[in-house]
């Protein structure tokens, strides 16, 4: 052992550091430090040297530019992380170091979700969050554009939820990558060319769940960009319900699922159905207030004419008789010409039946929104409703079941 | 009107917005009888399609392909 008289071996600078960061690289194996930012530079290399502390020491640590790229954003100083890295001693300055592959934010607050945050910070600004700006879907919406990866599990639940429910409607899919480092320009670009393609009336914006990190490239500004700017309205569909991310809040309608977007986008054949039946049902209607108005004429007519030739003209009643027949056989003429095409004989009984009661008496009740109420259940006490009559429409409001 | 006019290319979008227009045109006061019931059938055909649309239509689904110059909409290859 060397004491301080023995100056036999006399080392250099360098050689003490390369002695010890051998000493250091060998002797303790890579390793996890949990501790506090104390300091943050980014070098324009792209490399970022910090120091990591706790209550009582601190370290330097470096983060080569390649490791750093996989972080959103620079940690804050005073921001608790966890480190993977291995120790080192860099020798031009004697210092010794942590060389960090890997970084972790242990407090509340993600890297991702602090990253995220400005962005949305920046685009709340421009006014792209507003609500105002959110549009509401056509009232006919004959093609679905859909943009996700057509290798992913949310096109499929979207499919399968069209075709349940509205198989008549037309969809274009873009396939694009959903995640990784060129996921967010290909994800703007495929909402771009399919919202301007003029080939979809919406689109919908979908993707499975999946951790912050997964659903990162929805984030990021081009995506969110693409979506403000699109001529059709955007439905987000990203992640699980607890996923919000700024496509989410940029687009025009936002669904917890794949599935639900889906379902936001079309129709379905039971509604269509109502509404074909109230379109029928109107029709019949006006036809039959037209022919009592046309009666209305006729009586007006036949009251002027008996004042000058009452001699010869039938008896008042039998005559309004004859032509209330024949405008009914008229109608009910057309309606068996109608029969062939409707295969449905149920449908013909319930298209006969307005024309025939309502004349007799009976009326139709309509709600607010034009669907027929039928049963007792329809008109609880205090429900508002419209009532067609053989002559017009009066407003009722129900009194409640007749036990 | 004849039964294979149901048949053709005519949405349901299409039948839809011209069943609409029909409604309108018979709820006002001033048209004639002749042409109400001409109105009228015409309605009932655009109905009927409309129902063998909805209980018959079957699912088509396309991709986009290529980019700006040269996009083209072929149909979906099914990988599953």
């Amino acid at each position: 052992m060397t004491t301080m008289d023995d100056n036999s071996e006399i080392w250099s600078v360098s050689q003490v550091n390369r002695a010890v960061k051998k000493l250091i690289e060998t002797g303790i194996d890579n390793l996890w430090v949990l501790g506090e930012i104390a300091s943050w530079t980014r070098a324009s290399s792209g490399h970022c040297y910090f120091t990591l502390k706790d209550e009582n020491s601190q370290i330097r640590c470096v983060m080569f530019k390649s490791d750093v790229l996989k972080l959103p954003v620079d940690a804050d100083v005073g921001m608790v992380v966890r480190i993977f890295g291995s120790l080192s001693l860099y020798e031009p300055r004697g210092e010794y170091q942590v060389v960090v592959r890997s970084l972790v934010d242990e407090g509340g607050e993600g890297l991702w979700r602090i990253a995220a945050e400005k962005i949305r910070k920046k685009l709340e600004g421009e006014g792209l969050l507003d609500k105002d700006r959110k549009r509401s879907l056509p009232d006919s919406i004959q093609t679905v554009g859909v943009v996700t990866s057509l290798r992913g599990a949310a096109l499929y639940d979207i499919l399968k939820v069209i075709e349940r429910r509205s198989p008549w409607t037309e969809v274009v899919v873009r396939d694009t990558r959903v995640q990784g480092e060129t996921a967010a320009q290909e994800i703007s670009e495929a909402v771009r060319v399919l919202s301007e393609s003029g080939m979809v009336d919406v689109v919908i914006l979908a993707r499975g769940g999946g951790s912050m990190e997964d659903l990162w490239a929805f984030n990021e500004e081009p995506v969110a960009r693409s979506i403000a700017i699109s001529p059709v309205p955007v439905i987000s569909a990203i992640g699980h319900e607890v996923d919000t991310t700024l496509a989410d809040l940029v687009a025009d309608f936002r669904a917890p699922t794949p599935s639900a977007g889906a379902e936001i986008a079309v129709k379905d054949r039971e509604s269509m159905k109502e509404m074909l039946g109230v379109r029928t049902d109107s029709m019949l209607l006006a036809l039959k207030g037209m022919t009592s108005s046309n009666r209305k004429e006729l009586t007006h007519q036949m009251t002027e004419l008996m004042g000058f030739e009452h001699k010869l003209v039938m008896p008042y009643r039998d005559f309004l008789a004859r032509i209330g027949d024949e405008l009914e056989t008229g109608i009910r003429a057309v309606i068996s010409g109608a029969k062939k095409s409707l295969d449905d004989t149920e449908a013909i009984m319930d298209i006969l039946s307005p024309l025939a009661t309502l004349s007799r008496g009976y009326a139709l009740p309509t709600d607010s929104q034009g669907r027929i109420l039928r049963k007792t259940g329809d008109l609880p006490s205090g429900k508002k409703f419209s009532l067609k009559v053989s002559d017009g429409t009066v407003f009722c409001g129900s009194l409640g079941k007749d036990i | 009107m004849a039964d294979d006019e149901i048949q053709n290319n005519v949405t349901l979008e299409e039948r839809l917005a011209r069943l609409n227009e029909i409604v309108r045109n018979l709820e006002e006061d001033t048209i004639d009888l002749e042409v109400a019931l001409e109105l009228f059938e015409e309605g009932i055909q655009h109905v009927r399609g409309a129902q063998s649309i909805l209980n018959n239509a079957e699912l088509r689904v396309k991709e986009l392909v290529g980019s700006n110059e040269d996009l083209e909409v072929q149909q979906l290859k099914d990988d599953s």
